[in-house]
């Protein structure tokens, strides 16, 4: 269970994300959706303690991230922005090592399910895009974490390996609480159950997700154009 | 904390450049102390540890400029700072690995005393001090360096700030420095040099005071590394 309320989070005086409030729980699969610098990256650092909030508080599974961070990470796994890895080291390496800090025991289980068994042995640097994306999320999967944060994990994708990561998420996430950032509206449709959409630091739109081919791109352009006219 | 030591020890063990500084090391430590030896007319170990800070002076800024900066520049330390381990534990591994490689160092200028002994009769509790007393000092320049690594994504930059900021710290504790700052004046600063303290260690005496000031000295810049390690802000 996740839980944010009125969080602000300022960097210099500059206000990242503005009074955030939201829940989610376990099942939920929820779409994060902005344009740039709408503050999606910022929210999920926050939630992993990476940051820490100018005010107000989070809670997950009633552990404060910032004061309690190391427990707190052991029920998330991550996926960074940009899905940073060790390019100078082999995949079996490098899973092997986060396994480890972990404490997970299904690495064998989440390489298979992943889909990386034919490349284990390769070092990371040499893996196409699409399979340095599928590391990154076999390493957030290590140790069963109850809750997924994804921050744009189909990014720079193309279209089969995008639908093979949806797959993946939809599979994967049965039971658990997953919050996963894109700009890529159809993926939300395909995948999440629930939407949230931020603009300017603030969540402008937080409820189901809208039914029927494009819906979700209508709702989103023109809750970004009404906000957009308004902040202006 | 062993899997962060394991992985940072493996970077030098999969990759030629922690192998080419360590042979370098190896090369010039036995150089500087053989060219001399002769001339120098004396057996003994001392001016072998009188000149190893110098080459620490560049090798160990050499081993370390990566460690941070790199991590920094590549966002792996976003990886490394969302698994569950705190940042003391993710410093003190890259020290420990960083200190494994020093000593490996070390151990390649073993062949020095093994080739006095053959010639003469060494004392060696007063080598193993000297050895003691430079891995001390080894540390406490690895977290010197590590602050300054923590400091910037540019490993070229971490690397002249880590060589100067030694440099300073060593030469403020030789002769040339009488010219420069009054006597009263550097006979202070002097108790704040590991030059002032190695010599305890050199002429073979382990003194507590000289062991906790490399201690404190690692102390200071191991927690100053962690505090930015912690601001991500």
């Amino acid at each position: 269970m996740i839980s944010v309320v009125n969080v602000t989070k300022k960097f210099k005086g500059v206000t990242a994300v503005k009074n955030l409030n939201f829940n989610a729980k376990e099942g939920e699969i929820i779409g994060f959706l902005g344009p740039n610098g709408a503050g999606k990256t910022t929210t999920m650092r926050l939630l992993l303690g990476y940051l820490t909030p100018t005010y107000g508080e989070i809670l997950i599974d009633n552990l404060d991230p910032t004061e309690d961070r190391i427990k707190v990470l052991r029920k998330i796994g991550y996926l960074p922005e940009n899905n940073p890895l060790y390019q100078d080291i082999k995949v079996q390496e490098y899973l092997k090592f986060i396994s480890e800090v972990k404490n997970a025991n299904n690495l064998q289980q989440v390489i298979q399910q992943v889909g990386l068994s034919e490349v284990v042995s390769s070092r990371i640097e040499e893996l196409s895009r699409g399979f340095r994306q599928r590391v990154g999320l076999a390493a957030a999967y290590l140790s069963e974490p109850p809750m997924l944060v994804l921050d744009e994990p189909t990014s720079g994708l193309d279209p089969i390996e995008q639908d093979r990561i949806k797959e993946l998420i939809i599979k994967t996430s049965k039971d658990k609480t997953v919050l996963f950032s894109t700009h890529i509206l159809s993926e939300v449709e395909d995948v999440a159950t629930r939407l949230i959409i931020l603009n300017r630091g603030e969540i402008i739109y937080d409820g189901v997700k809208p039914k029927g081919k494009g819906a979700v791109e209508k709702l989103f352009k023109r809750l970004i154009k009404t906000n957009d006219n308004i902040v202006i | 904390m062993f899997t962060l030591y394991k992985k940072e020890i493996q970077y030098y063990l999969n990759n030629p450049i922690g192998y080419i500084i360590l042979v370098l090391f190896g090369v010039f430590a036995n150089f500087l102390f053989v060219k001399d030896i002769f001339i120098v007319g004396s057996a003994s170990m001392r001016p072998f540890f009188g000149v190893l800070p110098w080459l620490l002076l560049v090798f160990i800024p050499a081993l370390t400029m990566r460690m941070l900066s790199e991590e920094k520049r590549t966002n792996t330390v976003e990886v490394l700072l969302t698994l569950p381990v705190s940042e003391t534990q993710i410093i003190l591994a890259k020290v420990l690995a960083l200190t494994t490689l020093i000593a490996t160092g070390f151990l390649l200028t073993l062949s020095l005393p093994v080739s006095l002994a053959i010639l003469t009769k060494l004392y060696f509790p007063e080598i193993l001090a000297g050895y003691f007393g430079s891995l001390l000092l080894a540390v406490s320049f690895i977290s010197i360096a590590l602050f300054f690594s923590a400091q910037t994504k540019n490993q070229v930059v971490a690397f002249l700030f880590s060589v100067l900021a030694l440099f300073i710290f060593l030469v403020l504790g030789t002769d040339f420095m009488a010219g420069i700052i009054p006597k009263d004046i550097l006979d202070i600063l002097i108790y704040f040099t590991p030059m002032y303290h190695l010599q305890n260690f050199i002429k073979g005496v382990i003194d507590i005071r000289s062991v906790f000031y490399f201690i404190s000295l690692f102390g200071i810049f191991i927690l100053l590394t962690i505090v930015q390690l912690e601001k991500r802000d």
